[in-house]
């Protein structure tokens, strides 16, 4: 497959307008006193047309999961079905949050959406307050604490695998908690003597993903939660890699006692350009009491009510989380409904074990679920650019570290044979070019290889930045 | 074979596939011990789209019809039907954070432009690709003076929306800092009582203008003065509709200014918003998110690229700046498209209407017995405060039993919220509250 | 790989050396190589102290970032400021241009010989 990105070198529109400091200067006048107001605005003044031209422009020069493979590990980027796109737009859905009984069907909606969640995760509630899934984890650390708290009892520390998302480290230290890392065993999951060795009177929670992030099932969870309980600690599931276990198997029958979901992951929510995304919390009956407020609940006369739990952590979100992603996983939930999730993560799998078979680069760990990470031998940086020429996103490279030269590579369901042939062909178009190819790429892209030293040495952030000339 | 109408595979394809993988069925994929396979179900049936669809808006429709006058920290704006039609575009849409630069050029200078908008308006000159919303903004402004300045004291108007300050205070309990609100008067900084407050120990000054209520705040350098005095980081909080009008935050000393910027390009999204977030060159690397910069490619042109990444999670795990991964991207994108076509001109309309509607619509509350509106001398901004003989959750339920939203600010205070998109049915509101006050 | 390690200096396990005459501290061809494309340095203000295997300053590539660790207990007395602007001099001249603070110290204990060093890494 031969592949050639869109490359507008001259907009012609923003450019000259705002690049050149050449934009239209409005005079402000306002019933404001001056004092509180501005004397001037400095902007482009476009006609709606140019706007159009110049977006639809940009468009062309970015890579969506339309435009070929995206395997994007831990990412989940799967297909959005667009209908789910009109009905978060449904005039009747963009209601103010500060509504409540009037907004009968929303709160339905919402907590149609818990009842789901909880289902297929096996928890007892949800809330789905948190806008991510960095969110989703801090909330339930912030949970986790509150719960520890609660029965007097001060623990200070988050243990986490080596092979953890920085997520898990990043939300850990924002609530306050330190950071334990535990190695993984040779088989690349939990190292259970490492584990009992790490966790103690201390351990607030241990937070793992399942399957792993080298898409390997902890087959010895139940032990592990056995010896986190055991030391007084919280088990908590980073729900990245859901889409590999759905109606196989549930995080609260593995002994987790909080998870958050991605529902730009599992549930199709578009990712966005970057987000938003979604990160509902779960937790079991005991925690229940703390999740954040306000919750959704049925109010005994037929209808919705918002309430706070008793124990509520607070908020995370400054009103009721990202409501379109929620609106497009229920649709997304309902449309494909049980037998449709569940083969869905199937297809995931089978999909991630195929192309592991095509392609020229050994994958250390398995077996291996809905994504494998592949060693690439080499920079896998560079042989992300060479596969960037074969009109296919790489994987996520360089991570998880316990791979040398990681390949992370997460098919998803949505590729059929066909795609995942012409994922192959760039997987070896990659190994088999030489070093001075792998340099020179990639050629075919909008844009060649970016200067990332000059970048960082000499951040350029915005319009004031650029050094151009009139 | 499939059950999903969102995967390819025909059965032969999948017969083929388990031949290459050597498996005899899907099932044997699954290393899962078989006391923990699940064997109930979800409790949900497949549907067509077309039943999804009728569900789905079947449901919505439960929702009240009713005109909405309520704001309190959630705004929007009319948004153009070209704002969906460009931002729908899949390439945008279904893409994700730009870890390959070489092929998300689009969506990089789009953010490039979103931020250039945002320092335009803010006057300071670093802004990021945006966070969760004005709440979280907030929370990793404070976040970010705890690591560039020494103190504890963290302090907020106690007029501050309570959902705001919730957030606030669980982002920075666990690294020890305490919020505390400082007394408002009418809408505005109580300058006085807080000078008595202000100490070394304070980190961190917050101000809002316009605030929750609407009011434009007249004395913000002298709060930005204070905060300077005492060596703390002063963040004032403004979205950028109002920004277009106000004088930019710069100019009176803010270090930081966040806010939501779905003000522009979203509608009304049950909260839903995108938070921004602009402080000084000198903290460039304590902001926290992904920061979108431009440097030459291989040929020589200029290109777009996420920078400084060794501030996030995915390099400085525990020591990152904040854990922030996935943003609101797509929403900063709606936000830039929608001020595109305002551009300028349309930006100060839009803001001088946001100034008017508010008195405007008070002066004719104000004729109707039993309310006095506004309820105190201040500049509004699309919202206005109104008092009413009797508890003000009574006069709302009554309103909205008439049709109409309004906010509830305490005891016998309203809070209306006016704009563009509700002028419209203004009549209808004062002829309510006429019935009801009556 | 050959890395230049001067037999003048003085290591740490961490890759830092300091020049036992002059006080000046930086890190090691080896760490500068190992790091990649130094963008930044973050470096402590003159008459700060620091202590021996405790952080003083923070080093940044594009994609890696780390602490830098004090060789010895001391009074920083001088700071290479044209690393703000400059910081790739760490690349290109690791023992020279790109040192990074010169301390007042003592005594040094525990340090690395060059050879010693070499045997490291």
């Amino acid at each position: 497959m031969t592949y050639d990105q869109a490359r507008w070198t001259r907009d012609g529109v923003f450019e000259p307008l705002t690049v050149e400091k050449d934009s239209t200067e409005v005079e402000v006048e306002s019933a404001l006193p001056d004092d509180l107001t501005r004397d001037k605005l400095e902007l482009p003044e476009l006609s709606e047309p140019e706007v159009a031209g110049h977006y639809i422009r940009l468009s062309q020069m970015n890579y969506g999961v339309e435009s070929g493979p995206y395997p994007l590990g831990s990412c989940t980027m799967k297909y959005n079905p667009p209908f789910t796109e009109d009905l978060a737009g449904l005039e009747s859905a963009a209601v103010h949050p500060e509504r409540e009984e009037s907004v009968q069907g929303t709160l339905a909606l919402m907590h149609g959406l818990q009842r789901h969640l909880e289902v297929i995760g096996g928890v007892d509630a949800v809330s789905l307050q948190p806008p991510a899934g960095a969110a989703g984890e801090y909330a339930g650390l912030l949970i986790a604490r509150s719960y520890h708290e609660s029965r007097g009892d001060e623990r200070g520390e988050v243990v986490v695998p080596d092979t953890a998302h920085g997520t898990n480290f990043a939300s850990a230290a924002m609530a306050g908690f330190s950071v334990v890392k535990v190695p993984s065993g040779d088989d690349g999951r939990v190292d259970l003597d490492a584990l009992e060795a790490a966790v103690g009177e201390d351990t607030a929670a241990f937070m793992v993903t399942n399957p792993n992030t080298l898409g390997v099932f902890e087959r010895e969870i139940t032990e592990v939660a056995e010896v986190v309980h055991d030391a007084g600690g919280l088990m908590y599931y980073d729900g990245a890699n859901l889409n590999a276990l759905l109606g196989q198997a549930r995080p609260g029958d593995m002994g987790f006692d909080v998870m958050h979901f991605n529902l730009h992951k599992t549930f199709a929510t578009p990712h966005g350009g970057g987000g938003p995304g979604a990160g509902p919390v779960g937790v079991v009956e005991e925690l229940a009491g703390y999740l954040p407020e306000p919750h959704v609940r049925e109010d005994g006369d037929g209808g919705f009510e918002l309430y706070r739990p008793e124990d509520s952590i607070g908020k995370v979100h400054g009103f009721h989380g990202n409501w379109l992603a929620l609106v497009k996983a229920y649709a997304y939930i309902e449309r494909l409904g049980e037998e449709g999730l569940c083969s869905a993560s199937e297809m995931a799998v089978l999909n991630a074990n195929y192309l592991a078979e095509r392609i020229p680069f050994e994958v250390p760990y398995s077996p291996f679920h809905h994504e494998f990470v592949a060693s690439a031998e080499r920079d896998a940086a560079e042989v992300a650019k060479k596969m960037l020429d074969h009109g296919v996103h790489p994987p996520t490279t360089k991570w998880p570290e316990i791979v040398d030269e990681a390949l992370m590579t997460e098919p998803t369901e949505v590729e059929g044979v066909d795609g995942l042939e012409v994922l192959a062909e760039a997987f070896h178009a990659a190994a088999e070019a030489d070093d001075e190819d792998l340099a020179e790429s990639p050629q075919r892209t909008t844009s060649r290889r970016i200067d990332q030293v000059k970048a960082a040495r000499e951040p350029v952030l915005s319009w004031r930045d650029l050094d151009i000339e009139k | 074979m499939t059950e999903s109408p969102y995967t390819p595979h025909s059965r032969e394809d999948v017969e083929q596939m388990l031949g290459e993988v050597g498996v005899a069925s899907v099932e044997e994929l699954f290393d899962v011990p078989q006391e923990l396979r699940y064997e109930g179900g979800f409790d949900v049936e497949a549907k067509s789209e077309k039943e999804t669809v009728e569900h789905v808006s079947k449901l919505l429709e439960e929702n009240d019809d009713v005109v909405e006058f309520v704001g309190g920290g959630h705004y929007s704006h009319y948004v153009p039907s070209v704002v969906d039609h460009l931002a729908d575009r899949s390439e945008f849409l279904t893409s994700y954070t730009q870890y390959q630069p070489e092929v998300s050029q689009g969506f990089l200078q789009a953010l490039f432009e979103y931020q250039s908008l945002l320092v335009e308006l803010t006057g300071l000159e670093v802004a990021n690709a945006s966070v969760y919303d004005a709440a979280s903004a907030l929370g990793e402004a404070a976040l970010m003076a705890a690591r560039v300045e020494s103190g504890s004291r963290v302090l907020v108007p106690d007029d501050l929306y309570r959902g705001r300050r919730s957030v606030l205070e669980n982002y920075v309990e666990g690294a020890g800092l305490n919020v505390e609100g400082y007394p408002t008067e009418r809408g505005n900084a109580d300058v006085d009582a807080l000078e008595e407050l202000v100490d070394d120990d304070v980190v961190f000054v917050y101000l809002e203008s316009p605030n929750r209520c609407g009011a434009v705040e007249e004395r913000a350098s002298e709060v930005g003065g204070l905060s300077d005095d005492v060596d703390a980081v002063f963040c004032v909080g403004s979205d950028p509709v109002a920004l277009a009008l106000l004088e930019p935050p710069a100019a009176v000393g803010a270090d930081v200014v966040v806010d939501d910027a779905s003000v522009l390009g979203v509608s009304a999204a049950y909260g839903m918003g995108c938070g921004f977030y602009v402080t000084r060159e000198e903290y460039v690397r304590q902001v926290p998110g992904h920061l979108v910069g431009a440097a030459p490619d291989a040929d020589g042109r200029r290109a777009y690229t996420l920078t400084l990444q060794t501030r996030e999670q995915h390099i400085r795990r525990e020591r990152a700046t904040s854990n922030i991964c996935t943003n609101q991207a797509w929403m900063a994108l709606r936000a830039a498209i929608h001020a595109s076509l305002l551009g300028p001109e349309g930006l100060v309309d839009l803001a001088e209407r946001c100034v008017e509607l508010p008195h405007d619509v008070a002066s004719r509350f104000d004729e109707v017995d039993g309310v006095t509106a506004p309820a105190f001398d201040r500049y509004y901004f699309r919202e206005f405060v109104a008092e009413v003989d009797g508890d003000a959750e009574k006069v709302a339920g009554d309103l909205l039993e008439r049709g109409y939203v309004v906010g509830v600010d305490s005891g016998s205070r309203l809070r209306v919220c006016v704009t563009e998109v509700n002028e419209d049915e203004v009549d209808g509101l004062v002829d309510a509250l006429e019935e009801v006050m009556g | 790989m050959n890395f230049e390690i001067p037999d003048e200096l003085l290591y740490t396990t961490s890759h830092e050396w300091i020049d036992p005459d002059s006080g000046r501290v930086g890190i090691t061809d080896y760490a500068q190589d190992e790091l990649g494309d130094i963008v930044f340095v973050d470096l402590p203000g003159e008459g700060e102290t620091v202590e021996a295997g405790e952080a003083f300053g923070v080093i940044e590539s594009i994609k890696a970032v780390g602490d830098l660790y004090s060789p010895v207990d001391g009074e920083v007395e001088d700071v290479n400021a044209d690393l703000e602007m400059q910081p790739e001099m760490v690349n290109t001249d690791p023992y020279g241009e790109g040192w990074m603070i010169q301390v007042e110290y003592e005594d040094v204990d525990g340090l690395l010989s060059a050879e010693e060093y070499e045997g490291e890494i």
